[in-house]
Parts: C-alpha cells; sequence; structure tokens
C-alpha cells in the first residue's frame, strides 16, 4: 500500500476521472488515504459511498452539506460557548463520514477493549499498592508529581472490577494504515453526545447512503452505559437516581451535556443543585431534597469537592468525595481517574503492558518522551523541531506547543520552562495522519484526521462504542498532522457491517416509569427558577418594544405628536425600561437629543433594561434551561439570538430610516416563544413556573405604564394622543375604538387596561391568571387550611382593583393637577406584586449561598 | 515521658453559619517513638455526622459536619501520649555522609526508597528552587555526615530567621518568607523542607507539640501552649530525623507528633468549608501540653 502510494504525483485527481467531483479531490503526499487504494479505484468499505456520491454530484452534496448546518444550528448544537449569549459557535460536522470496515473494527474494537483494561489496571493500582512505582516501571514523580493525583482518593473504589468506567482515545491511523494512539481521556470524555448528535444529523441528510450501508447504531453504547451506572446504583437504591453534573451553561460543551442528560433520561445538574447532608448527596428539588445515588459527572475531578480538593469554584459539591468514601453514592468516572491523561503515561504503557498483561498492546501509543528523565530531557533539548511538547498535567487550556514552528527565540524560552520543571513536560514525535476527503467552503479537500473513540465499562469487560469522533483540521491538505489549534470539523464514524443490524430495543424494563411528583422531585430548584426569569425577561423585552415601537410611530406621525406627549411618552420609556434618570433628567436634555437615548435603549447590553441587555438576560436563562426546552423552542431562541444581532448592526449606526419595522422581527419572536409556551407545552411545574414569570412581569410592567402615563393631567388632545399610544403599544387600540369610539378619555382607557378581564393584557386578567397558577403549586403539607402568603397578597391586589372607583381613579387632584388615587392604586399594586414575587422566590427557590473555604493555600503546582 | 495534650479550638462567627463540612487534623498519630494511650475529640454543636480514619501519610484525619446554625464551632481535643526518646540525638556523626547518602537514594531500589521520592518533590506549598539549594549548599559538603549537616542547616535557619507572629499568616508563600526572613515555625519549616528537598533530599513537614517549662521559679501557664511545627529528614541506613529550626534543636521525647506530610496543606489543622457566617470569623486556639507524673 505504502509502495502505491509514494509512487503518486500530487496534485492528482482521485475520483472516478470523469465525474464532477473528481476535479476536487487531491491526493494526500505521503499520507494514508482512508479512500482510494490508487487513483480512481476506492477501498471496498468505501465504494458504494464513492459511487452513491458521484451519482449525487458535487451541488446535491452542497445542499445537503447546508441541510446538515441548518439542523444542528436548530438543535443548538454549539461548541465552545463563550460569556455572550449573542456569540455562539455552531458545532461543525463535515457531510462524509469515516468509514471503517467490518474486519478492521473487529480488530480496533479488541484493541480499544483491551487498552482501557490496562488503563483500569493503571488506575487501580495508582491508589492502591502503587506497584508500578515500587517496581520502577513508573518514576515516582510521574505520579508523585501530578496535581492529578489525588492522594483524597486513595483506596476509594467502586464494587467490581472495573474502575475505570468511561474512556476515550484520540488516535491516528499512520502511513502504514495502522492505528497510534496519541493521547486518553478519563477524566470525563467530551465526545460520546457529539457522535450521537452527528449521526442524527447525517442520518438524515444522507438517508439512502446510510439505510444502505449497514451502519452499526450507537444507541448499544448509551444502552450499556446506562445499564453500568444503573447496576452501580442499585447498591444504594432500587430504582437509583442518576444526574449529570455539569459545569453550567458555560462550559465549551454544554450542549453535549444538556443533550446527553436527554438521551439518557437523567437531571442535568450543577454543583449548587446539589448538597450533601447525613453522609449522602440530594438534589435540590422543588419537591425537597431527593436522595442521589449516580453522579455522571463533567466536572473535572478536582474540582468537584471545595472541602476537600482544589479551592477552584468550578461547580463541585461541597463534601462529596467524603459520600464517595462511605460508599454512599456513586461517581462516574470516579474522583482521581483524570491523572490516567497524563501524557507521561504514554511512554511508559509498553513496560505496563507487559507488567500487567504479559504482552504488548494491539494498538501502539506514539512515541513519546517525558522530560523528568535525563535521557528523554537531553533527547528533547537536541529535537525540539521535530516533536510536539505537550504539557504532563492537562488542563482545559492546555495547548500543545510545536516544536517546528518556533523562532530560535522561543526554543530558548521554552527550554528555559522546561528546565524549571522537567518532569511537567513531555514530548511526543509529529504524526503523520491519514486523510480523508472533506467539505470545504464547495470544494472535496482531503484533510488530516483524527479520531476519537469510547469505550465504557461493561460488568468486567469493556464495550466499544461502534462509532464515534472524527475530526478534520480544516486547513490545506499539506498539513500532515491534526492541528486541533485550527478550526476543526468534526464527522460522524460509520462501522460498517456485513447485513443489516438487527433491530434491538432500548427499554430498559427495570426502570419505573415517572409520576409528575417523580418528575417534579428530579427538577432542580435552579431550572425552575431560569424558567421563571426566562418567562419574566422575555415579557419585559416584549413590552419595551413595544413601547419603543410605538413610540417610533407616533414620533413619525403624519399628525405631528405634541411635546407634552412626546415628553409623556419618552419619560414612561425611561421608567418602564428602569434606566433613570434617561428622559426623565432635569431640564429635559435626554429628550432634546432623544435619538441618542433610544438607540442605547436598544443596544446598549451593558445598560440593565434595554432591549439587548433583556434579551441577553433571557437567552442566558434559556442556556441554564436549555435541556427542558423543545426543539422549537430552541430554534426560536435561535432566531432571537439572530434578530438581536441584526438589530445591533442596524442601530449601531445610528437611527435607521424605518425604526419602528426594524423591531418588528424581534417582537414576533418573542410572540412565537409566547406562542409555543401557550400551545406546545406540557402543562407542568416548569411550564406553570414560566407562565407565572410571564404574568408577573407583564402585571408589573402595565401597572408601571398607566402610573406612569395616565397620572399626569394634560390637556384633551395631548392626553388622547398619550392614551392612543398606550393602548397601541399594548395591542388594544383596535378594541378600544370598536367599543368606545374616539372617547379617549383615561376613564375608558383604564376600563379596558385594568379592569376587563377578558382583556388578556389588562391588569386584572394578569393576577386573576397569577391566582389561579399560585392555587396549583406544590404546597407544604402543615399549612394545607390556611391561605399562603402569595395568595393573600394576590386576592388583595384582585380586590383592590374591584373596590376602586374608575371615576375617582380617572379623576385630577385640584391641588396636584395629577390622578392621585391611579398613582396610588398602581403603586400599592406594583408593591404587592413585589411581594408575591419574594413569596414565591423564598419558598420555591434555592438561597443556599456560596461556600467559603476557610484555609486555601495556592494548591496549583506552576507549569 | 508521658503527657496530656488538650487542643481547645474555637471559631466565632459575626454571623450564623448554617452548614459546614471540616477535616481536623488534630488527633495525634502513633510512631515509632510515640504511643497514643487514649484521644478523644468533641464538637460542639454536636456534628450530624462524623467520621475518624487514617489518610493517605497515615495520620488520623477526623471528618465532620454541622448542619444546624451555629454562630460558634469549639472542637475540643485531648489525649494521653507516652513519648519515648530518640537514639539519634547527640549522635551526629553516626550517619551517611551527604555524598553517599545521595548515592544511596538514587541506587537503591528498595521500594521503600522509591516512595520516599514522593518528598523529593515540589509540593502545593512548597517550590524547590536554586535560592533554597544555595542557602544550604555550603553546609551540605560531600564528607560531611548528612546528620551533622542537616543539624547545622537548623543552627543556620535559627540564627538568621526572626521569629515573628505579625510577619505571616498560614497562606503566606514561601517566597515571601525567603525574602523577609521572618515568620513562625510553619514558615521556618517549610523553608528548611524547601532547602532540603532542592538539595535533592527527601522532607517532610511535621505538626504536633513541644512541651514548654516555665522560667525557673514560676508555675507553668496552664493552655499557654501552641501547636509546633518542624521537619523530618530521611536519612538513609537510619529512617527519618527529626529537626526544629525555630528551636535550634533535634526533637527528642518533649515533641509530640500530631500528623506529617509534604507540606502545611496535606495537614491543616482544620480545613473545610462553610456557609453563611458573616463577613468574618474569628479564632481563638488554646493549647495545653501536661507532663505527666512517671507510674
Amino acid at each position: 500500500m505504502q509502495d502505491q502510494k509514494q509512487g503518486l504525483p500530487s496534485g492528482k485527481p482521485l475520483f472516478s476521472d470523469n465525474s464532477e467531483i473528481a476535479s476536487w479531490y487531491q491526493t494526500p503526499d505521503q499520507a494514508f488515504d482512508e479512500v482510494f487504494l490508487n487513483p480512481g479505484e476506492s477501498k471496498p468499505h468505501w465504494r458504494y459511498f464513492v459511487d452513491s456520491m458521484n451519482r449525487a454530484g458535487l451541488t446535491q452534496f452542497a445542499d445537503r452539506q447546508r441541510k446538515a448546518q441548518d439542523i444542528l444550528r436548530d438543535d443548538g448544537a454549539t461548541y465552545n460557548r463563550t460569556e455572550n449569549p449573542l456569540q455562539t459557535s455552531t458545532w461543525s460536522l463535515d457531510p462524509f463520514p469515516y468509514l471503517l470496515g467490518s474486519e478492521e473494527w473487529t480488530r480496533l474494537e479488541a484493541a480499544m477493549v483491551e487498552r482501557s483494561q490496562l488503563m483500569n489496571l493503571i488506575l487501580k493500582d495508582i491508589y492502591g499498592d502503587r506497584e508500578l512505582i515500587r517496581r520502577g516501571i513508573v518514576p515516582a514523580e510521574v505520579i508523585y508529581g501530578h496535581p492529578g493525583f489525588l492522594r483524597q482518593c486513595q483506596g476509594v473504589s467502586l464494587p467490581g472490577e472495573n474502575q475505570l468506567l468511561m474512556h476515550a482515545m484520540n488516535m491516528v491511523r499512520g502511513l502504514d494504515g495502522e492505528f497510534t494512539v496519541v493521547g486518553d481521556r478519563t477524566q470525563a470524555p467530551t465526545g460520546s453526545g457529539y457522535a450521537l448528535e452527528n449521526r442524527r444529523v447525517l442520518s438524515r441528510v444522507l438517508p439512502d447512503m446510510f439505510r444502505d450501508s449497514n451502519v452499526h447504531r450507537l444507541s448499544h453504547y448509551f444502552y450499556r452505559l446506562r445499564q453500568t451506572l444503573t447496576s452501580l446504583g442499585r447498591r444504594l437504591n432500587p430504582n437509583p437516581r442518576v444526574v449529570v453534573l455539569t459545569t453550567g451553561a458555560n462550559s465549551s460543551s454544554h450542549f453535549e451535556q444538556a443533550y446527553l442528560s436527554n438521551y439518557l433520561g437523567y437531571s442535568l445538574v450543577q454543583g449548587t443543585d446539589l448538597t450533601v447532608r447525613n453522609g449522602r448527596v440530594w438534589l435540590k428539588a422543588l419537591g425537597g431534597l431527593q436522595q442521589v445515588d449516580v453522579i455522571l459527572r463533567r466536572v473535572d475531578d478536582v474540582y468537584c469537592d471545595q472541602v476537600e480538593l482544589s479551592s477552584g469554584g468550578r461547580g463541585g459539591v461541597p463534601g462529596l468525595l467524603e459520600v464517595v468514601r462511605e460508599g454512599n453514592v456513586i461517581v462516574a468516572n470516579p474522583l482521581g481517574s483524570g491523572i490516567l491523561e497524563t501524557p507521561a503515561l504514554l511512554k511508559f504503557l509498553p513496560q505496563i503492558a507487559q507488567h500487567f498483561l504479559g504482552h504488548d498492546l494491539a494498538v501502539k501509543s506514539v512515541e513519546s518522551w517525558w522530560c523528568g528523565d535525563t535521557d528523554d530531557y537531553a533527547y528533547v533539548t537536541h529535537n525540539l523541531s521535530n516533536l510536539i511538547i505537550k504539557p504532563a498535567v492537562r488542563r482545559d487550556n492546555s495547548r500543545s506547543i510545536y516544536g517546528r514552528e518556533l523562532t530560535e527565540e522561543q526554543k530558548a524560552q521554552l527550554l528555559v520552562r522546561i528546565a524549571r520543571n522537567p518532569h511537567l513536560y513531555v514530548a511526543q514525535s509529529y504524526l503523520k495522519a491519514s486523510h480523508s476527503p472533506t467539505w470545504q467552503q464547495g470544494k472535496i479537500v482531503s484533510c488530516p484526521t483524527i479520531i476519537r473513540t469510547f469505550t465504557v465499562s461493561n460488568l468486567d469487560s469493556y464495550f466499544a462504542m461502534p462509532g464515534g469522533l472524527a475530526r478534520v483540521t480544516k486547513q490545506h491538505a499539506a498539513q500532515e498532522y491534526v492541528d486541533t489549534r485550527h478550526e476543526v470539523k468534526s464527522k460522524d464514524i460509520w462501522v460498517l457491517s456485513d447485513a443489516p443490524e438487527t433491530y434491538f430495543s432500548l427499554i430498559d424494563e427495570h426502570q419505573d416509569i415517572l409520576t409528575d411528583i417523580d418528575l417534579q422531585n428530579n427538577l432542580p430548584s435552579r431550572v425552575i427558577e431560569n424558567l421563571f426569569w426566562m418567562g419574566r425577561y422575555s415579557e419585559r423585552a416584549e413590552t419595551v418594544i413595544r413601547l419603543l415601537r410605538t413610540v417610533f410611530h407616533q414620533l413619525q406621525d403624519s399628525d405631528p405628536l405634541p411635546e407634552a406627549s412626546r415628553d409623556v411618552l419618552l419619560k414612561a420609556l425611561s421608567v418602564q425600561t428602569g434606566s433613570l434618570p434617561g428622559f426623565c433628567a432635569e431640564g429635559n436634555a435626554a429628550i432634546k437629543n432623544a435619538d441618542a437615548e433610544l438607540i442605547s435603549l436598544i443596544i446598549d447590553g451593558n445598560r440593565p433594561g434595554s432591549v439587548k441587555a433583556n434579551i441577553n438576560s433571557m437567552l442566558n436563562c434559556s442556556e441554564e434551561v436549555r435541556e427542558m426546552l423543545s426543539a422549537d423552542t430552541r430554534k426560536i431562541v435561535n432566531d432571537l439570538r439572530d434578530d438581536m444581532g441584526r438589530l445591533e448592526k442596524l442601530f449601531a449606526k445610528g437611527m435607521p430610516t424605518a425604526p419602528q419595522e426594524a423591531l418588528d422581527d424581534i417582537v414576533t419572536s418573542l410572540l412565537a416563544l409566547s406562542g409555543l409556551n401557550h400551545e406546545s407545552m406540557m402543562r407542568g411545574i416548569d411550564w406553570r413556573f414560566q407562565a407565572i414569570g410571564r404574568r408577573v412581569e407583564r402585571a408589573i410592567q402595565t401597572a408601571t405604564l398607566l402610573q406612569s402615563t395616565l397620572t399626569e393631567g394634560l390637556s384633551a388632545y395631548d392626553m388622547q394622543r398619550v392614551l392612543e399610544s398606550v393602548l397601541l403599544s399594548v395591542e388594544a387600540l383596535i378594541s378600544f375604538r370598536r367599543r368606545y369610539r374616539t372617547r379617549y378619555d383615561v376613564y375608558y382607557g383604564l376600563d379596558l387596561l385594568m379592569l376587563d378581564e377578558t382583556n388578556p393584557r389588562s391588569l386584572f386578567y394578569q393576577i386573576d391568571a397569577l391566582n389561579k397558577h399560585t392555587m396549583r403549586l406544590p404546597r407544604s403539607t402543615t399549612s394545607a387550611r390556611a391561605m399562603s402568603h402569595e395568595l393573600k397578597v394576590l386576592s388583595k391586589s384582585l380586590a383592590d382593583m374591584q373596590l376602586s372607583d374608575l371615576h375617582e381613579l380617572s379623576g385630577l387632584s385640584e391641588k396636584t393637577n395629577r390622578r392621585e388615587k391611579l398613582d396610588e392604586l398602581m403603586q400599592t399594586l406594583i408593591h404587592q406584586l413585589e411581594q408575591y414575587t419574594g413569596f414565591i422566590s423564598d419558598k420555591y427557590f434555592d438561597h443556599m449561598t456560596k461556600p467559603h473555604q476557610i484555609f486555601s493555600p495556592n494548591w496549583e503546582l506552576e507549569a | 515521658m508521658k503527657y496530656r495534650v488538650r487542643h481547645l479550638t474555637e471559631y466565632q462567627y459575626a454571623a450564623p453559619v448554617t452548614l459546614c463540612y471540616n477535616i481536623a487534623h488534630l488527633l495525634p498519630r502513633n510512631t515509632d517513638r510515640q504511643r497514643i494511650k487514649s484521644t478523644r475529640i468533641s464538637v460542639s454543636p454536636t456534628p450530624a455526622y462524623q467520621r475518624s480514619r487514617r489518610d493517605y501519610f497515615g495520620n488520623t484525619s477526623f471528618y465532620f459536619s454541622v448542619q444546624e446554625p451555629h454562630e460558634k464551632l469549639v472542637i475540643d481535643v485531648s489525649s494521653d501520649i507516652e513519648v519515648s526518646r530518640s537514639n539519634v540525638v547527640g549522635a551526629l556523626d553516626t550517619s551517611p555522609t551527604c555524598r553517599d547518602s545521595i548515592a544511596l537514594l538514587k541506587r537503591s531500589e528498595r521500594p521503600e526508597y522509591i516512595e520516599i521520592k514522593e518528598f523529593q518533590l515540589s509540593s502545593p506549598m512548597i517550590k524547590k528552587s536554586k535560592e533554597l539549594a544555595d542557602f544550604g549548599w555550603p553546609l551540605f559538603a560531600a564528607d560531611k555526615p548528612l546528620l551533622r549537616a542537616a543539624m547545622d542547616l537548623t543552627t543556620k535557619i535559627f540564627d538568621e530567621f526572626t521569629f515573628d507572629p505579625t510577619s505571616t499568616t498560614v497562606a503566606t508563600p514561601l517566597a515571601e518568607v525567603i525574602e523577609n526572613k521572618r515568620g513562625v515555625c510553619q514558615d521556618f519549616a517549610h523553608f528548611q523542607v524547601g532547602v532540603l528537598r532542592s538539595l535533592g533530599f527527601p522532607a517532610r513537614y511535621v505538626s504536633g507539640y513541644i512541651e514548654t517549662l516555665p522560667p525557673p521559679g514560676q508555675e507553668r501557664l496552664v493552655g499557654a501552649d501552641a501547636s509546633h511545627a518542624w521537619v523530618s529528614l530521611f536519612i538513609p541506613e537510619l529512617g527519618w530525623v527529626d529537626f526544629d529550626p525555630t528551636n535550634n534543636s533535634m526533637p527528642d521525647d518533649q515533641h509530640i507528633i500530631t500528623a506529617w506530610g509534604r507540606d502545611y496543606s496535606d495537614i491543616t489543622p482544620l480545613q473545610g468549608v462553610i456557609f453563611d457566617g458573616g463577613d468574618s470569623q474569628s479564632l481563638s486556639v488554646s493549647v495545653d501540653v501536661a507532663r505527666r507524673s512517671e507510674q
């Protein structure tokens, strides 16, 4: 194979000679080609796919690629999310799968299982007898000098043989066609969820090819994972509660964490959702504390427990390790397993394999040098250009250093760093990765490829996921190694079978069906709180945008808006957004230059109350609860993000010509969101809290609007224009005209906007709805008869409105020329609504503060 | 020698702490020269959960969690301990030379020697450095017995450093101690461990108590003692030998060991987290080391 390849001139087309596609695909130089034996002749397991490709043609393929990206975007599949909710990077999937033939897979599968078994033995040894160190097979520094060696975990073990429950391996295929492992992931391996999403997308955009290729299903892997976790958990509880511990919405792989927890049917929790009491771990759920039996962690072990491990506050559960030690909770992967990721181990694996297994590993590891060894150190200093330098301690932000790209000065600096702590550096040789076809800006390009494969503990052995994640670097094909610093695309790995796979059900007969109460008990209070705020922020954003739209409309109306009316409306805007003084400032300075202030109220994200700030907050809440959102909801959330982006661009250049129309899209998206909420969400507790958030926000906003626009005494015409604007902004102008014709009187305005229980935007309607929702919230059993505080305050608000006299409310005080009674009533209602939210928050949300460490030295070893 | 040690720790918080999880390294351990006859720990308020166990280094660690609101946390430990005399003290020339010690440590394949490597490396609070090595280098001549060299280092630290409880806290970095040459026993111990490790010798940090005798003619003051810290050096053929840079001495039967580790962070007397408790807390510690009459 090697000879054939080397004989090829570079740049020669490879797909069948007369096809359109042929002209794009370039032969890789001196690298293993995944697809072709020689020009025009694909490998047997690729034949079907290449033929289908050629039949389909480039244009159709381009469509499919676009469709794939659309689905990913709609799913909200992201990676590397940043703090800014308006900036996300959609997970990138290449439409070409990476194919593995069935024979090849059989060999690879066995090798993966073997490697996982060895890693498991190493893990047991490190936290057990440390024979590897005692016998001098692994230098003491490799383990003792690594901050991931958690001495606190000495002797802690899971029931059964397998301590390592999940393992991922990064591999590249060399020129000889053999795979080499370049790294192991044993902490909280990322990627299995992305593999699942890739599969879902690709099987939709390439349905025929997928169906006819007899591809092994990935679900077997997840079935095994669930079985393993359940059987471990059953030792604690016949029906164990399993949760996925995430670092939160800002984790780069948060999409995957949410996706997996949904797929597996587990609650997605953050460290603060859990608490340790009486030697057990509990979920702070709406229905009280619920015992947790198994934690599938996506948090690095050193951050899992602030009591005993690192203080770095990244979402641990204080006291967790002690519960693990006592055997009262299962954590997967076990705490302490991160040390297996050190690339320093790769150098010693052959000897370790000999020691534990008595033979070599079927798949070798990349040639490695550990700088803690004198000879290796000397080699590394003399051969820096031919090596990739990796820190022995893998961290989130740790990067490989590519020796050949360094200037002499940079090399010297690197050597100084290594000399300071040699045992913290490892060198690996460059590997020429195999190439596979990749879609790049309308072309098919051959790119270096790395694959990540997964195993999961399966009683006393391991099960290999038949598939995985391939990654290609989006760059020129001349590069022969995969450099993950550059933009990377993922590929779905198809393990081909000779015959169609028999259907097998993933239903776990032992699992009980969950009742509503169970579901309530599985929901962390944090999720409920975020849903509540998601409702509030979207409502708040909508009110502000509607009012802005009205202001724009009125300012540009053919009948010029009288100054007095204009001032009332602009001031109302400042009050409504809470961004005072704004238009309410003394001397009307802002009013004279209204455009600047109006633009800032739309796009200044640092200004609380602005449209952007509200949308941002809303998006942040939605990220926190993404696993609760339906596919359609996520789509609208994505639209909102895009709408806001466009709005920002448009207004950043100054006031556009049609500002009112510019706001239409975002209003439509917000309406779609509330519509979906209303029409497609199950009336569970999650829905109810979101609805409460919306109602209470709309009630407060409406009361504030009535107070800020209608209390001032104005001339009849000025008042008419103000009332008209208010009605317009709450979509009640048409109803008003139908009912009261042209009688623009505050009296009628209040009748419609405050008291009318048939108007879904009236104040009465909101509070009445709140009352109904609140009555259906779970109540503490002790106060079954007495009316709760939150219901009392609502009842009083309803009565306050019903007992009020519209004549009195709309009448002007002679002394002040203001509607004092109206002002007073609105003030009372706003106050009572705020009391209400306080009661709800106290009763249902979590109020535990952050833990403080009583002693926190600097734990980190410098690297 | 027989002692009764009482170690009382009191935390007073500005506001109630609603929940706390703690690990105490306050219970003394058994060693070659030290027998724990009895030991008792009581925590108030009563913990909802507590466990006592052996930690990675063989020390006794005590884990507890208080789940009721409290403004004051009291940990009361009292132990009866018997300490026997060291046979190394005063025999400074009985050890291998510095050169031979290094060679023995390097060449030996004995498993316990390999494990000792753990104490030759940097640790969370002690980073090896050339500066530290330079401080001790002149004292560790190749032909000098290691034991004598280590004692000379102890004396040099005692002479050059100023004992000053106001200059450092439990989290003061070693670099600062080196710079100012001031500190308390913990800082001196960290410094000496750092010098020894930087020279290639295995050294560990030891916490415990020292019996203090009143000035002649005065009554011993109850509770006026303090917890103490010193170092231990591994010498081939002799094993672990202790040095006390704060007192310029080699611990004998007046030093009582609580725990040892790579540095303070491994054996913090009390570590953990609290929830709430306001923005300030005050800590008061009282230690009493009383000699028991021989029977």
